[in-house]
């Protein structure tokens, strides 16, 4: 035991001095900037909970059923989430840290060193989970006015669940790396979460449960609640702490703790027997992690003649960097995930505008669809700020250590950030252009809204992909082993603050000359000469805002960047 | 052709570099040694444009480097201690990356990149990504890397740092062959045998000072030791200027 403390003493030490270190105020403010966020969230759960059992409460006939089916959903859905996440975690810390070398190196038993991995990769990979389902279960005491003997239940079936998700994946991961190289496991895995989620969200979009509040449809939700009294299969944990719960919410201690018994009593014989498969199979693994992975899939044809051929027509710094980004960002099999996520998004987006009931609205139809023109303006950029946190800012920190290759070559420092503007904008501004006009066109808008959009997006992308740039190259993190996560740093929140400004200020500026234009179409009336002068005005400042929103953080990123050289 | 004058950086209150003042003629090769943290690194970083001095100027083949820095940027062929390269590309990739930032037409790309992986033994190697090379060999590919524009003057940071016995000696006979058809070299190096065995000339920087400077016979001369060598010379030296500051 001592020893398993030793080992997981630099996890709490680093974490200790973590706040002790220099940049304390900008972690203090990020801390609190998440930290808020995180609250919001976790009282949103609850609120969104408490709302839908107090509804389900109101019913009858079946209330209870749908409450204890939505527990029983939300079990299977944290269930899920732990022992994905716990897969991801365990393959991490028992395979690729980078101290493995080191630790292994000391005169401490392989079991020990796996023991000590394995409670991090639990403890990492659980503490979300468990925070954001306690507002879950609170909501729950409180709606059913539950006593202290079930939150402390829940107490009792959270750990052993926590337990049963981290040795299922860790036994997993010790079966699999023994036939396979960690670091392309890795890479598989990452690959196949992304398709995953995307499957999950586009089934959960493409069902439209927002049908369900609509009472035509009331018939066959009676039917769905017949096929809702199914009890889960007994062998499965969440069937276990579901059972548990729900005697305990009817008062039933002996009941509670019987199916308890059933979650302990299985979590404990799972660590055994991972403790004990660790000393047989966890070296093989771990040598089997030492070699190279190759290459998951290989762009073999593509990259044939060792550049892309369709950029050989820029000039040489330009095409060195444009096909150095596009060949780093392809061979990186984390990246694809994102990819595929942001394409399973722009799906969804288009999808909720050609399902979008306008016509069953109350607002005059015309109006309405144009009102969601000129908003969806503001939410298409929103989709690309949000794009260019994840992959603009972290353009410039991408570099890592490497970035002495670009200061000691012959290519000026402001060069370089103007390339990776360039490689960004075009894609960006072909997303958000598409995004713009597929959505204008669902919703039949007027030729001037179309118009509008289509310019201001066009004005409005340059500025976000330039701040994203430009803040990046001001706030750069060379070090980093994982340089996405850049965007969460002070950095980070600065151009997500700056591009909610830019944006609202667009969407402020051009919204009642907009409007005073649609309404003088509608209405068929002629605009005023003085209100002529108006939107003229208007209409001019935002490519002056956007222009400088361009000019100045591309200056600024080029002028810190060449002082960090100081 | 390398002008070190008045050579000085600050970290906050730390002095690293103090005032260096050397000049280096064509075709020499240069040794730079010295105790750790005593300021190499950072007078290379200086001299290869990476690192903006407090004080001082680099002249590169009579070109400031502060007024004109990728000027003097494309006549260097500059070489790191620690071979940071982008993982996800093949070695020839990093090649072409390389050629294209120094603007290296496609004519001469292809011929000199494959002589020159030739030369270090990584033309086999030269589809793989760079995840998959040692230590070695990356630090041949950042050398193969620097010699591909036929740079006038090579700055390199410990060059044998990584290297197997037949890499150390490919890489002095190289640089001797470099030198002799008029390039200059600006070796730091920890290793003091190379230094003695390849140099013309050797500095010793200690505490960001220079505190010797001059040919194996003229260090000699100045630590008043005939028959020692380098290694006896550079701890005579270093603990003399310990002992004095």
């Amino acid at each position: 035991m001592r020893e398993i403390l030793i080992l997981l003493k630099p996890r709490f030490w680093s974490f200790r001095n973590s706040f002790s270190a220099s940049g304390i105020r900008e972690k203090k403010l990020k801390f609190l900037f998440f930290g808020a966020i995180g609250l919001a969230f976790w009282v949103g759960i609850f609120a969104i909970f408490y709302r839908v059992l107090t509804y389900f409460q109101g019913t009858e006939a079946f209330g209870d059923i749908l409450a204890y089916k939505l527990l029983s959903m939300t079990l299977i859905t944290f269930f899920s989430l732990l022992l994905f996440s716990s897969i991801l975690t365990a393959l991490s810390k028992l395979y690729l840290s980078k101290d493995l070398a080191l630790v292994h190196s000391m005169p401490v038993r392989t079991e020990k060193i796996f023991l000590a991995r394995w409670f991090e990769s639990a403890l990492d990979s659980s503490w979300m989970v468990l925070i954001y389902s306690l507002p879950v279960f609170l909501s729950y005491g409180i709606v059913f006015k539950a006593g202290p003997v079930f939150y402390g239940t829940v107490i009792f079936n959270l750990v052993p669940f926590c337990l049963i998700a981290s040795s299922l994946s860790t036994l997993v991961v010790l079966a699999v790396a023994g036939l396979l190289p960690a670091g392309r496991l890795r890479g598989i895995l990452a690959i196949l979460a992304g398709v995953l989620f995307i499957i999950l969200v586009i089934a959960f979009r493409i069902m439209r449960p927002e049908r369900l509040v609509n009472p035509a449809a009331f018939s066959s939700v009676m039917l769905y609640v017949q096929a809702l009294e199914t009890p889960g299969s007994p062998l499965l944990p969440t069937t276990w702490m579901m059972d548990s719960l729900r005697a305990a919410l009817s008062g039933s201690v002996t009941g509670s703790l019987f199916h308890a018994a059933l979650s302990w009593s299985f979590s404990l014989t799972l660590i055994f027997t991972t403790m004990g498969l660790s000393g047989t199979i966890y070296l093989k693994g771990l040598s089997r992690a030492q070699s190279v992975p190759g290459r998951l899939f290989a762009f073999r044809r593509l990259m044939k003649s060792g550049r892309l051929r369709i950029f050989n027509f820029l000039p040489g710094p330009v095409r060195a960097i444009t096909v150095k980004e596009i060949r780093t960002f392809l061979r990186d099999q984390t990246q694809w995930p994102q990819l595929f996520l942001i394409l399973a998004l722009v799906a969804i987006y288009l999808y909720n505008f050609y399902v979008l009931p306008v016509d069953k609205s109350m607002i005059k139809m015309e109006y309405l669809q144009n009102i969601l023109s000129f908003l969806n303006m503001g939410l298409s950029t929103f989709v690309l700020a949000a794009l260019s946190a994840r992959f603009v800012f972290p353009a410039v920190s991408n570099e890592g250590p490497a970035f002495w290759i670009v200061r000691s070559s012959p290519v000026p420092i402001g060069v370089f950030l103007w390339i990776k503007f360039y490689i960004f904008l075009i894609p960006l501004l072909i997303l958000t252009e598409t995004l713009t006009v597929a959505s204008n066109l669902l919703l039949h808008v007027t030729p001037f809204m179309m118009a509008l959009s289509v310019i201001t997006v066009f004005f409005m992308v340059p500025a976000i992909v330039a701040m994203g740039i430009g803040l990046g190259a001001a706030y750069p993190d060379f070090q980093s082993e994982n340089p996405a996560q850049s965007a969460t740093s002070l950095g980070g929140l600065i151009y997500m603050t700056l591009c909610a400004g830019l944006i609202g200020a667009v969407i402020v500026l051009e919204a009642g000359p907009a409007y005073t234009i649609f309404m003088a179409g509608v209405r068929s009336k002629s605009i005023a000469p003085f209100q002529w002068v108006w939107i003229s005005l208007a209409f001019a400042v935002v490519p002056v805002i956007c222009a400088l929103a361009v000019i100045l953080p591309m200056r600024w990123g080029e002028k810190k960047l060449n002082l960090d050289q100081s | 052709m390398i002008e070190l004058k008045d050579l000085t950086k600050r970290y906050g209150t730390v002095l690293a570099v103090n005032r260096i003042n050397l000049s280096i003629s064509p075709g020499e090769i240069f040794g730079f040694i010295g105790p750790n943290g005593a300021g190499k690194t950072t007078t290379i970083k200086m001299m290869g444009g990476i690192l903006r001095p407090t004080a001082g100027t680099v002249i590169i083949d009579e070109i400031d480097m502060a007024l004109e820095p990728e000027k003097v940027k494309q006549r260097i062929g500059f070489i790191p201690d620690r071979p940071f390269l982008y993982e996800k590309l093949t070695g020839m990739e990093f090649m072409r990356f390389t050629a294209d930032l120094f603007g290296m037409g496609d004519g001469l790309f292809r011929e000199r990149a494959e002589n020159v992986l030739k030369m270090f033994s990584l033309q086999d190697w030269s589809g793989e990504l760079i995840e998959a090379y040692s230590h070695g060999m990356k630090q041949r590919l950042v050398i193969s890397a620097a010699l591909l524009h036929d740079p006038r003057i090579i700055i390199v940071d410990e060059p044998m740092v990584g290297l197997d016995p037949a890499g150390i000696r490919m890489i002095k006979g190289l640089f001797r062959r470099l030198a002799a058809a008029g390039t200059t070299i600006f070796m730091s190096t920890h290793t003091l045998e190379v230094a003695e065995d390849v140099c013309d000339r050797i500095g010793i920087i200690h505490l960001g000072s220079l505190i010797a400077m001059g040919t194996m016979a003229d260090l000699k001369h100045m630590a008043s030791r005939k028959d020692a060598n380098l290694e006896e010379l550079f701890l005579k030296l270093t603990e003399e200027e310990s002992f004095t500051s």
